[in-house]
Formats: structure tokens, C-alpha cells, sequence
């Protein structure tokens, strides 16, 4: 079995395969978590989650990381903490509200808090702040330390550096796969290549660089007010309801989580933008970011700036993932498009992914990002 | 004035000398320093005015020089603007600690003359407080015009021990010991190089001459092994050249191990200015050659604007003589540190997020051939506040001594984003938006 692939998702899916029995060896243009696994803000969260087949799954992928703690697959790269969407005026409040009413409807535990019970619990937030909901139940993954965590747990080869160009097929199945070293024999594909997918596929706008900027401060002194748990500024779903359906999305829109993390520092974030420069953050999204933060929290303006870094998410035509098989070999599947959801799906999808290439019924229904909704094609240079 | 802008970065001799050569040829300059007055590391002045320290007087001729030609000219200074990088559209960020703000330019050309990365090589117990750089220190005593008190240990190797040792013996408070770890005595060969550019060895012989007074002439041969918290004070272990070893009771102790190259926030995408570095920032070669080098930066940046520099072979002279003599001084002094397979494994590595030799061992040991990044982001080396610019030589190093294959380049650890130094959120929120509506 060939994963190609070394991000949470392949990694994910190489160890449940190779637990199955596969022999398995994950290939990788980079090194393990190089792509958007690498710099991923880590939220396995369903907070920000319209109702609908992605808001199910993502729920089923938090009880998916309870469960991996639980058989100690993990060990301590699951944090469980509740997510803080914070509303500031009487539009976010009643965004928010409705949101609340949804998430319940999928059976996640919601905390409303205002007046007097806001300010204790969230000693943090600006006096501007009215209403908060507690989104239970969920909590935060760093990516590359999970992935490292599987790497660890081993029983599966890496292959570091090794570009797959494409592959080698007899009677419609594949034999093997071309690397920049040689060809490897394969009995079997997983394509879990993020934006990488592109080269795979017929299809070549399918998939779509979104790049995400983020930025990590150095340690909190002692008198820094309280964090639950990440704010999250209800603003963004307020933007996000307000689309009209089918609106073309913006160029850019800002999307506020101050994440407190087990370091003492914070992540902030993050952007969605179209576009793939990804080596580079710019003082223009990092600023407008940190003024939503300090207006959010003020106290964070006390702190410091130690790194800004940028990332590039693999976002669908549609926006939801891919997960399924590709046409014009029978023994090809493909796991990607997980856009900003591949920290909190990637688990659950690499044991789902599993479950597809035995044969065995998933634990979860995924006919909505099935790939025969594209009609998939191998690309031909493949 | 009209026409391109350029921006110097760092307030030394390279520095001003380049900024002093562009103004000449008629290019907007401003000159932008990070601390409260100009003159870097060498020329450092005290942040109170009414304050002195002893310098050599060639170094206060040099400097006076500068200064005079510096308030003749056209130059904008700004001082306390600290260089904190270039984004990804190109504009340069520079951090006004005046006003709490982060301020972007776009020049035509940035000239970066940040001087020298203080080397300090790891040795257990460095992370201690009370545990400092030779450099930090001699910041220190020139900002504030006097010596650290109570009993300060030197110890590493170059030249720069002895120059603090002397400084401080001057300032009334001697340094206990100075230790240098290169066993080799100056020879007729070196005093020979070192003819042709004399004033390292009138440099030199005025801080022996008041170590000889001082009684704290440097033991050679020797070097630190350990050090650990006793009393409220450091106990440090020292070994000699018979590996004999034994310990001194000190309540400073200030190392240092060379100097290197700096080239933190050198790398641009296609959008940014064009980029010269100048001075102990681009080779470190000293106070002279930084003169002539700055000179050198500011032509290759006119003969990038199109303007025909004055054809002038001095500065090229000067850089050549410089280069001999440091290269003949070198010989002296060993930077090579403790080999850190030797180390043992409770040794901090990486001092801003107290990660230790065993931790990095420790990622080695499995048959999996890690990637740097994955020991950087799993380790955590390279990941604190100086995003490793002060570990990342001694992981990549160690790496390569522990198994085969290609080494892993520091550059791997410490990348090459920005901000080059951390800056405060403050300043960020005051950056006007570029477009109002998101």
C-alpha cells in the first residue's frame, strides 16, 4: 500500500492501514507534516460549522479524538477545552444565537453567557463584548505533533523527499509508483496530497490554494487575564451568513481565533485568502488580524510578536473534501480537500479511509464528499 | 530632495559610512539605529550623554570623525527604529520604540549594517542567570558608563576578552579571571601579519598593559566545563590545558566564542528593495574594514541606481589588509567550543524554550532519518523567542555528528521570516490598513 501523502491525513490513514495488515510506505515530496498539517492552527472544532454533513462529521471527528486518547493512540496531543465565540454587538448577538440553536440541534453542548457570568469566565474579553457561547466538548491538536506521534507508533515505512510523478498501470491497475528515485511497486494508491492533488488530477481547477496567515506571541506574563479556551470573534459568522448563495467568496476575509496555548503563548489567526504565496506573511493582514485581537482582548497588546508564518489549505470547487476513488485505475483512492478542517477531520478520515480500501462499511456516512461527484480522471502526465 | 530613497539599517561605522557615501552622490538617506544613540558596538556611547567610557583614542578619533562628517551632511537618523523585517509585498518594517509604533518604507535600496551574532557555544549550566555574553556585557557597561559589579569571570576565546577585561579594569572592577581556551601564545609570524594594520597591536598592547596592572592577565589553555548555582551564587568548573579541572566561586559569568555574519532578514521575494549588507553583518573583519565596507555597500547601491561611482580602489585596499590581519589574529584563538557529542545530555540547547541535548538525542535515536524541520517543530528547538538564531549552528551541528547523510543546514532551523526580532502587538495595531474594507 502506497500513501502518498505524509500530512495528518496519510499518516492518519498509514497507520490504520498498516494496523489492518497492509504493508505500507508513505511517500512525500517534502518531509513528514511539511504542508498544511505543518502550519495549521489545530482546532478540532465545530464551532464555526454550518449545519450539514461537514457540521455531523466534525462531530464525529472530536468524539474521534476522545476515542484515540482513550485506546492511547494518542497521548497527550488532544487538549479537550471549550471553543468561546464571542458576539460584540446586537447583530453578532443574534448571528450568534441562531448559530447556538444549531449546534445544539447536532447535539453539542452549548453554554450561553452574558452580564456577570461572561466577565468571570472570560476575564479576557473586552468590556465591549455582550454575549458568549461555550461551545463544549471539543479541543485543540497540534497537526505535527500528531503526525509525529503516528510516525512514532510506527509499523509503516517513510520515504522522505521522494517526489511521486505518477504511475504505472497494467489492465487498469496500478503497479507501481514513479518517483524522482526509481519506480516502487504499489498494490494499492491513497492519494491524501492536500493541494498537492492537483497533479493528479484531470480536473485542474478543482482544487484551489487558499492561503491562511498566522501568528504566535511570545509567553504571557502572570498578570495576563484569564483564557477559558479560544475566543473566537462571532464577526466571521456574521460575514459568512451574510453571503448570498452563490456569491463569489472575497479575495480575502479575516476569520479572529486568539488561541491560549498549553506553552503560555497564543496563536492568533487567521486569513483565507486565494492566493498561493506561501512562504511569506505580510504586515497588512498580520496587523488588521492583531487590531481585531487587542479589540477582542485588550491585554494581548502587552505582548510580543515572535513569528508570523502562512500557510496554504486545500480548498474544493464546492468547499467540501474529497474522499473516494479515482477513475482509470480500480485500486486508486483519494482523501483530500479538507481545506481548514484537516486537523479535526484527518483522524477519523485516515480510519475511514481504512475502512474504503478493505472494504469494510465506514463508520460514518460520506457520501457527501464522495469524488464521484466529480467524475475524477487521473490527469494524464499521471 | 528628490529621487530614490535608501534606508541604512544599524548605527556603526559601517553603517554611517555608508550612509555618509550616498548622501554625498546626492541619494535620500535616512539611517536608522535601534538603541537611543549611534555608534554600535564599537562606538557605543552611554544612553546618558553626560556619561564616559575609556575608549582607545584612535577609536574616539574614528568616531569623532564620523560624527562631524555625519551633522555636515544630508542624512536623516533615526534613532531607536529597530529593523524588524521585510513582508511579503516588500515594504520594510521598522519598529519606532519612540513612539510605539511599527512604521512601513519602501525604499529603492536597503543597506543592512547590523554588525556581527555574538557566538557563544554551549556548555552546561549557560542557561543560569548570572550567565552572560562577553558582548552583552561590554553593551551593558558602555550604555551605563560603568563596570558590572562583584566578581565577573571571562572566559571562551578572542580578542574581545581581553578588551573587556581591560574595559572593566579601567571602570575599577577587574574580572576575577580571564580564561582563554586557545592554548597558542602570539607569535613574531602573527606581530609580522599584523604589521601592516597597527593598530590591533596598539589596541592590544594598551588592554595588556592594564591587565599586567590589573594582575588578570588571560591563562591560556583553559577552558569552562560547567557551571551550577551555589549559594546564590555560580560555581564554575574549569579545566586546564593537563585536564586538570577545578572550580571558582563568581557571581557573573560572561562568554563568548567569535563572531559570525549576520544575514537575519537578508531574504526578500521578487517584491522587495534591493538588498546590500555592509560591515562585521556581511564579514566580520572590524572597526577599520567596516569603514571601508560600508563605502563598498554604497557604490554597489548607486551602481544599482544607475549612478557611476566615483572609481576609487581604497576601500578595496583596506577590506584586503583587514581581511590578512584578521585572518593572521584568528590563529590565536579557538572558537571551536566543546564537541557536542561529549556534552552531556541535561546540557541546554536551545536556552529560550530550556530544551536540552538529551531531548535532541533522543529524536535521533530512532532508524528514521528526521528532517531538521521535524526536530525543530516536534523538539521545539529553534521555536522561542530567537527563533534560533542562537541555537540553530549547535542542533544542526550536532545532528551532523550523530549520523550520516547530509548535515542539516541551520538555516533549516532558523528560516527566514519575519519579524527578525520579536515586536510588540502595540505597535502592530497602530499600522494604518491599507484597504479599508475587508
Amino acid at each position: 500500500m502506497a500513501v502518498v501523502g505524509a500530512g495528518i491525513v496519510g499518516m492518519s490513514a498509514a497507520h490504520f492501514l498498516s494496523r489492518a495488515g497492509w504493508q505500507v510506505t508513505v511517500y512525500d515530496t517534502g518531509v513528514v507534516a511539511s504542508g498544511a498539517t505543518g502550519s495549521a492552527d489545530g482546532a478540532v472544532s465545530v464551532a464555526s460549522k454550518k449545519p450539514g454533513p461537514l457540521m455531523t462529521l466534525a462531530v464525529a471527528a472530536v468524539k474521534f479524538y476522545e476515542h484515540l486518547i482513550a485506546t492511547g493512540v494518542l497521548v497527550d496531543e488532544y487538549l479537550p477545552r471549550s471553543t468561546f465565540v464571542v458576539a460584540s454587538d446586537q447583530e453578532e448577538l443574534a448571528v450568534l444565537e441562531r448559530h447556538a440553536g444549531e449546534l445544539e440541534a447536532a447535539d453539542v453542548a452549548i453554554r450561553m453567557l452574558k452580564g456577570a457570568a461572561l466577565t468571570q469566565v472570560i476575564g479576557a474579553a473586552a468590556p465591549s463584548a455582550i454575549a458568549a457561547a461555550e461551545v463544549q466538548g471539543e479541543g485543540h491538536a497540534v497537526g505535527y505533533r500528531v503526525a509525529e506521534r503516528l510516525r512514532q507508533l510506527g509499523g509503516f515505512a517513510i520515504r522522505r523527499n521522494c517526489r511521486v510523478s505518477g504511475f504505472e498501470s497494467t489492465n487498469g491497475r496500478i503497479t507501481g509508483l514513479v518517483t524522482e528515485h526509481g519506480t516502487e511497486p504499489a498494490d494499492a494508491v491513497l492519494l491524501a496530497t492536500g493541494i498537492g492533488s492537483t497533479h493528479f488530477l484531470a480536473d485542474a481547477g478543482l482544487i484551489r490554494p487558499r492561503k491562511g496567515q498566522l501568528i504566535v506571541t511570545d509567553r504571557a506574563g502572570a498578570d495576563t487575564p484569564h483564557f477559558p479556551g479560544p475566543l473566537m470573534s462571532c464577526r466571521y459568522l456574521v460575514s459568512k451568513g451574510s453571503q448570498p448563495a452563490g456569491a463569489v467568496a472575497p479575495s480575502r476575509s479575516l476569520g479572529l481565533v486568539i488561541d491560549p496555548l498549553r506553552t503560555g503563548q497564543f496563536l492568533i489567526g487567521g486569513s483565507r485568502e486565494d492566493r498561493d504565496d506561501r512562504e511569506s506573511a505580510d504586515a497588512d493582514v498580520v496587523a488588521a488580524l492583531l487590531r481585531d485581537a487587542v479589540a477582542l482582548s485588550p491585554s494581548l497588546a502587552q505582548l510580543r510578536v515572535i513569528r508570523v508564518f502562512a500557510g496554504l489549505r486545500a480548498a474544493t470547487r464546492d468547499g467540501m473534501p474529497i474522499v473516494g476513488r479515482v477513475s482509470g485505475a480500480d485500486n486508486l483512492w483519494i482523501a483530500t480537500g479538507f481545506e481548514g478542517d484537516g486537523i479535526c477531520l484527518g483522524p477519523m478520515m485516515g480510519r475511514l479511509c481504512q475502512q474504503m480500501i478493505c472494504g469494510e462499511p465506514p463508520a460514518q456516512d460520506i457520501s457527501a464528499l464522495d469524488s464521484a461527484r466529480f467524475g475524477l480522471t487521473l490527469a494524464t502526465a499521471a | 530632495m528628490s529621487g530614490p530613497e535608501v534606508l541604512v539599517i544599524g548605527g556603526g561605522p559601517a553603517g554611517v559610512s555608508a550612509a555618509l557615501e550616498l548622501a554625498r552622490a546626492g541619494i535620500d538617506v535616512t539611517l536608522c539605529e535601534q538603541g537611543p544613540r549611534l555608534g554600535g558596538a564599537i562606538h557605543r556611547q552611554p544612553d546618558d550623554p553626560t556619561q564616559s567610557v575609556h575608549v582607545p583614542q584612535s577609536h574616539k578619533r574614528r568616531w569623532q570623525a564620523l560624527s562631524d562628517a555625519l551633522a555636515g551632511s544630508t542624512v536623516k537618523v533615526l534613532c531607536r527604529h529597530m529593523f524588524a523585517g521585510i513582508e511579503a509585498t516588500g515594504a520594510v518594517l521598522l519598529e519606532d520604540r519612540i513612539h510605539g509604533r511599527l512604521v512601513t518604507r519602501r525604499p529603492a535600496a536597503l543597506v543592512l549594517a547590523m554588525g556581527a551574532i555574538e557566538r557563544v557555544a554551549p556548555v552546561p549550566g549557560w542557561q543560569l542567570p548570572g550567565v552572560v555574553t562577553v558582548g552583552g556585557l561590554q553593551v551593558m557597561m558602555k550604555s551605563t558608563g560603568r563596570a558590572p559589579d562583584g566578581d565577573v569571570l571571562i572566559a571562551g576565546s578572542g580578542p574581545l576578552l581581553v578588551a573587556l577585561a581591560a574595559q572593566m579594569a579601567s571602570l575599577g572592577n577587574a574580572p576575577v579571571a580571564v580564561l582563554e581556551r586557545s592554548p597558542r601564545l602570539v607569535s613574531l609570524r602573527v606581530v609580522a601579519s599584523l604589521l601592516r594594520a597597527p593598530a590591533y597591536l596598539r589596541e592590544a598592547a594598551g588592554y595588556l598593559l592594564t591587565l599586567v596592572r590589573s594582575g588578570t592577565l588571560p591563562q591560556r589553555g583553559v577552558c569552562v566545563t560547567a557551571i551550577a548555582p551555589k549559594d546564590g551564587r555560580l560555581s564554575v568548573t574549569v579545566r586546564d590545558r593537563a585536564g586538570r579541572e577545578r572550580r571558582l566561586l563568581v557571581d557573573r559569568v560572561a562568554l563568548h566564542d567569535g563572531l559570525l555574519p549576520n544575514s537575519n532578514g537578508t531574504t526578500t521575494g521578487q517584491h522587495g528593495p534591493f538588498i546590500v549588507r555592509a560591515g562585521d553583518c556581511r564579514e566580520v573583519l572590524g572597526g577599520t574594514a567596516a569603514l571601508a565596507d560600508g563605502r563598498l555597500g554604497a557604490q554597489a547601491v548607486l551602481a544599482h541606481l544607475g549612478q557611476t561611482a566615483p572609481a576609487n580602489k581604497g576601500p578595496a585596499a583596506i577590506m584586503a589588509r583587514e581581511r590578512q590581519a584578521q585572518a593572521a589574529l584568528n590563529t590565536l584563538f579557538d572558537y571551536s567550543g566543546r564537541d557536542p557529542a561529549q556534552l552531556p545530555d541535561e546540557t541546554v540547547i536551545c536556552r529560550c524554550e530550556g530544551r536540552t541535548l538529551g531531548q535532541l538525542r533522543s529524536m535521533l535515536s530512532a532508524d528514521d532519518p528526521v528532517s531538521a524541520r521535524e526536530i525543530k517543530l516536534n523538539g521545539r528547538f529553534g521555536m522561542g523567542s530567537c527563533q534560533g538564531r542562537f541555537c540553530a549552528e549547535w542542533v544542526a551541528s550536532f545532528v551532523a555528528s550523530q549520523r550520516n547523510g547530509t548535515p542539516p543546514q541551520p538555516s533549516e532551523i532558523v528560516g527566514s521570516r519575519w519579524p527578525v526580532k520579536p515586536v510588540p502587538i502595540s505597535a502592530f495595531v497602530t499600522l494604518p490598513p491599507s484597504s479599508p474594507s475587508e
